[in-house]
């Protein structure tokens, strides 16, 4: 059967965005989003491993984590939302199917990740206290909290890989269903592109967790004494090579061994193929920058270029990904040629809240970090 | 139909929708009511110098923040998650519509989790004043994701003029945005104080402490009781008069009605004898009963603001079986399953002989085998009939409800259903798939319970 006789043509309200404000969002919006989210998905991980093998610098860097991870998951959380608006904006009909298919594993996000943020509450206000007050309760809410982000992460993936690949639709549609009604039990397991993606994505969280350690040891934790940032000197730019080595292996195998000929011979032919490219070797800038000065610690400057290089990593990353989204959905659906009749006053309504919004945070945030500056009354 | 249908055993996945929204609405209100509640009261607690109210309100906001920001913006994510799979359709338009709406209700959520954990975070570290103006950032930016919420939730049981302009403005300010507006805010109020009651006496040894948190909250509390009345009031007049005939036809909904202005009048009563009047009163025993009504009376709204919507999704937009009112005499022409994607799919992948031509062809659906016959007419009833009755049991069965009819009388039942209750939607299928439909409920359906004399004397005399 042709999978393309899945994708609904029914004509719909218009998109009221121009496609590049659709476009620009979902991808700003899955940056914005990626930073928080690399903290949790795999920083978790490394500060329980931290917290359990390493010196006491490391405990101290995992328990400064934890501390800040419930604002971490909330902003997270909270940045998810716009690149999932804006998918389902525009690319509904093919999201809505392929979510369906996998309802409960999809469905199982939610269900996860409430018991999972509660338990990094309960290590972080355990922590606050200082180690000794971790019990093995705190111990294992942290490391459930790591294997079940982790987790989710793999589902996100396992949903959103199955979002492009229609051709295995009708397949899993069949085997799930009651009389054509679908069951929501199928899963995308078979997907090729499935596990170099997760482990790919896994490999440029470790990078950014090793990126906010620098941030954090020289803007934040300046209290925390020379031990702890001379430690953070050494142990940064390690913890990014092995990151990076992690998401160059598997990401040339999501490239060189899952790439379908179409999505290679777009990534690979001009002006795309330095996308792929600078997407693959961005990496490297952040970790230049890590070695670049004989200092025994991060200076301010230099961790500052360093968040904003990797930034600029995730970035490409969000951006490649949008563009191979596009090629892949192109053979079975045009999401850019949906049409479109914008709608200037919302459009606009939302740009000027938006730098509203952004004034009031920053004005915040002011008050926070002066704030800091006084002892706790 | 334009979607896969989502089948969830005996409780059909709509339901879990409402299981989610539930858990939402009663912790999205104490979201907005408590920021105003703690803007307020740190600020009269800074004033009057009241350093014991202080701890309570800082320990206050942690169970503030541990319950909003992680169970009631998750279950937030959890609506948005079961809406697209058990109404995609809907949402697809809902979104299309309103996607600057949630993109602004966005910008006010950042705003709101940034001031909750300044507020949180810096307590006793910023200056009163700073401190107790974050708090109204907190609660302003609440309230205002609030109103732009309503305006799209009311959109869903009044489209007002957008179905003749589709802009959004029309759309947002539709009949329904400022009644429910008002009633949300009451409960918001209502609800908050309920909450606050509750953690008090639970966690407040100090007498005086308590009788001053009682008073001072029953204000707000029967200012939202009267909000919820009035907005409710607003609300009934307001709808369309096809929802408000549902409301008179069913004795359910008449029932809860009358339950929940029987709760908030109690609730009412009580915080005024109590809190307001007599605020030594409020033992855990009493929060707690003040909170259990005030649950009741929110749930049971809620129940009723779905069901009035029948046979809609989305009022006037998208008909509870997931089509276009528009697209009924089209699909009663070239058949349901045919005009369906997904249900045109299945048939013709696993019934490759009825299709001709690329087309379903209505005389071999007839063709085909009992047992085929069978699933192919349930097929019809998860696409046509799921979205608001389980099959056997579960959620409003549709089996049982039809027990001891005869194949003539269900087949009528079938192509008349918004006839037999003008709350179902039009029958939007061929003659032949009312067969099949009818196949498979008279499969699922219990024959008649024997030990009723007069069947006897019926059939003896009418063979
Ligand atoms: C939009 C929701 C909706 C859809 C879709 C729907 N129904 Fe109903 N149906 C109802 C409601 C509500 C009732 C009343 C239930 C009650 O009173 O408890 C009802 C009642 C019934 C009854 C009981 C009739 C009686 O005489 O009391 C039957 C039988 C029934 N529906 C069959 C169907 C069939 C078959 C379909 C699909 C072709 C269908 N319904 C689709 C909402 C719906």
């Amino acid at each position: 059967m042709d999978p393309q006789m899945l994708i609904d043509t029914t004509a719909l309200t218009d998109i009221p965005a121009p496609h590049w404000f659709v476009q620009f969002f979902k991808t700003l919006g899955f940056a914005l989003h990626a930073i928080p989210m690399n903290l949790w998905y795999s920083g978790i991980l490394v500060a329980m491993l931290l917290a359990a093998f390493g010196p006491s610098a490391a405990k101290r860097f995992s328990a400064r984590l934890m501390m800040q991870m419930p604002v971490i998951v909330a902003f997270g959380v909270n940045l998810g939302i716009v690149p999932l608006l804006f998918l389902q904006a525009a690319y509904g009909k093919v999201f809505y199917p392929a979510t369906i298919l996998i309802a409960w594993p999809w469905l199982a996000i939610v269900f996860l990740v409430i018991p999972a943020y509660y338990a990094v509450y309960y290590y972080a206000f355990a922590i606050r206290k200082g180690p000794e007050a971790l019990t093995w309760r705190h111990h294992a809410a942290g490391w459930g909290a790591a294997v079940v982000f982790f987790g989710v992460g793999f589902l996100y993936t396992h949903g959103l890989s199955l979002m492009v690949r229609v051709d295995a639709w009708p397949e899993l549609f069949m085997a799930h269903n009651q009389a054509g009604a679908a069951l929501g039990t199928a899963t995308n397991l078979g997907d090729p592109t499935l596990w170099p993606r997760w482990m790919m994505f896994w490999g440029l969280a470790l990078t950014t967790t090793a990126a906010w350690m620098v941030l954090d040891s020289a803007w934040m934790g300046v209290r925390e004494g020379r031990a702890y940032r001379c430690w953070v000197r050494r142990f940064a730019p390690v913890l990014y090579a092995v990151g990076f080595v992690w998401f160059a292996i598997f990401g040339s195998w999501y490239v060189f061994g899952t790439w379908q000929a179409s999505v290679a011979d777009a990534m690979w032919s001009m002006p795309n193929a330095l996308l792929t490219l600078a997407t693959g070797a961005a990496g490297v800038l952040p970790l230049v920058l890590m070695w670049w000065s004989k200092a025994r610690t991060f200076r301010r400057w230099q961790a500052t270029a360093i968040a904003a290089a990797q930034v600029l990593v995730i970035g490409l990353n969000a951006i490649s990904r949008q563009v191979v989204q596009n090629i892949e959905l192109r053979g079975y659906y045009d999401v850019l040629a949906q049409p479109t009749s914008v709608e200037w006053g919302p459009l606009v309504m939302f740009l000027v809240t938006m730098v509203a919004g952004l004034a009031v945070i920053v004005w915040l945030v002011a008050q926070a970090v002066r704030a800091s500056a006084h002892p706790a009354v | 139909m334009h979607f896969p249908w989502w089948y969830v055993p005996d409780l059909t996945s709509p339901m879990l929708i409402a299981f989610i929204a539930i858990i939402h609405v009663l912790i999205a209100h104490y979201a907005v009511g408590g920021g105003l509640f703690l803007a307020v009261e740190t600020g009269f607690a800074y004033k009057t110098q009241n350093s014991t109210y202080l701890d309570y309100l800082k320990r206050h906001t942690r169970f503030f923040v541990l319950l909003t920001a992680v169970l009631g913006a998750l279950t937030g994510v959890g609506i948005w998650w079961t809406i697209g799979l058990a109404s995609p359709l809907a949402t697809e338009v809902l979104i299309r519509t309103f996607v600057f709406g949630w993109a602004t209700e966005w910008v006010f959520f950042v705003v709101e989790i940034t001031a909750a954990f300044v507020f949180y975070y810096y307590w006793g570290r910023l200056p009163p004043k700073t401190h107790v103006v974050i708090g109204w950032i907190y609660g302003g930016a609440a309230w205002i994701s609030l109103v732009l919420i309503t305006g799209i939730t009311a959109f869903m049981l009044h489209p007002g003029g957008w179905l003749e302009h589709r802009s959004f403005w029309v759309a947002f300010f539709n009949p329904q945005f400022i009644p429910q507006t008002i009633a949300r805010t009451g409960g918001a109020l209502l609800l908050t104080s309920l909450y606050v009651y509750l953690h008090a006496s639970l966690t407040l040894k100090d007498p005086k402490l308590r009788d001053l948190i009682g008073t001072r909250s029953a204000r707000p509390a029967l200012l939202g009781s009267i909000l919820i009345t009035v907005g409710g009031i607003g609300w009934y007049l307001r709808l369309p008069e096809s929802a408000q005939a549902v409301l008179a036809s069913a004795a359910v909904l008449n029932v809860l009605i009358a339950i929940i202005f029987a709760l908030t009048l109690i609730v009412f009563i009580l915080l005024y004898l109590g809190p307001y009047r007599n605020p030594g009163w409020l033992s855990p025993g009493f929060a707690l009963a003040l909170f259990l009504f005030g649950l009741a009376a929110f749930s049971t709204g809620e129940f009723i603001r779905e069901a009035v919507r029948k046979p809609y999704i989305s009022y006037n937009v998208v008909l509870g079986n997931q089509i276009f009112p528009k697209a009924v005499p089209g699909l009663r022409q070239g058949g349901y399953l045919e005009g369906g994607v997904w249900p045109k799919a299945f048939v013709s992948m696993r019934f490759p002989e009825v299709i001709v031509d690329g087309k379903i062809d209505r005389s071999r659906l007839l063709s085909l085998p009992p047992e085929d016959r069978l699933l192919v007419g349930e097929t019809i009833f998860h696409y046509h009939c799921n979205d608001c009755h389980a099959t056997t049991r579960g959620y409003s069965p549709a089996g049982p409800v039809l027990t001891g009819r005869s194949r003539e009388s269900i087949l009528e039942l079938v192509t008349h259903l918004d006839e037999s209750h003008f709350f179902m939607p039009p029958w939007a299928g061929t003659e032949e798939e009312a067969q099949l439909l009818t196949d498979y409920l008279v499969h699922i359906a219990p024959p008649r319970p024997g030990g009723m004399i007069h069947r006897e004397i019926v059939s003896e005399q009418d063979p």
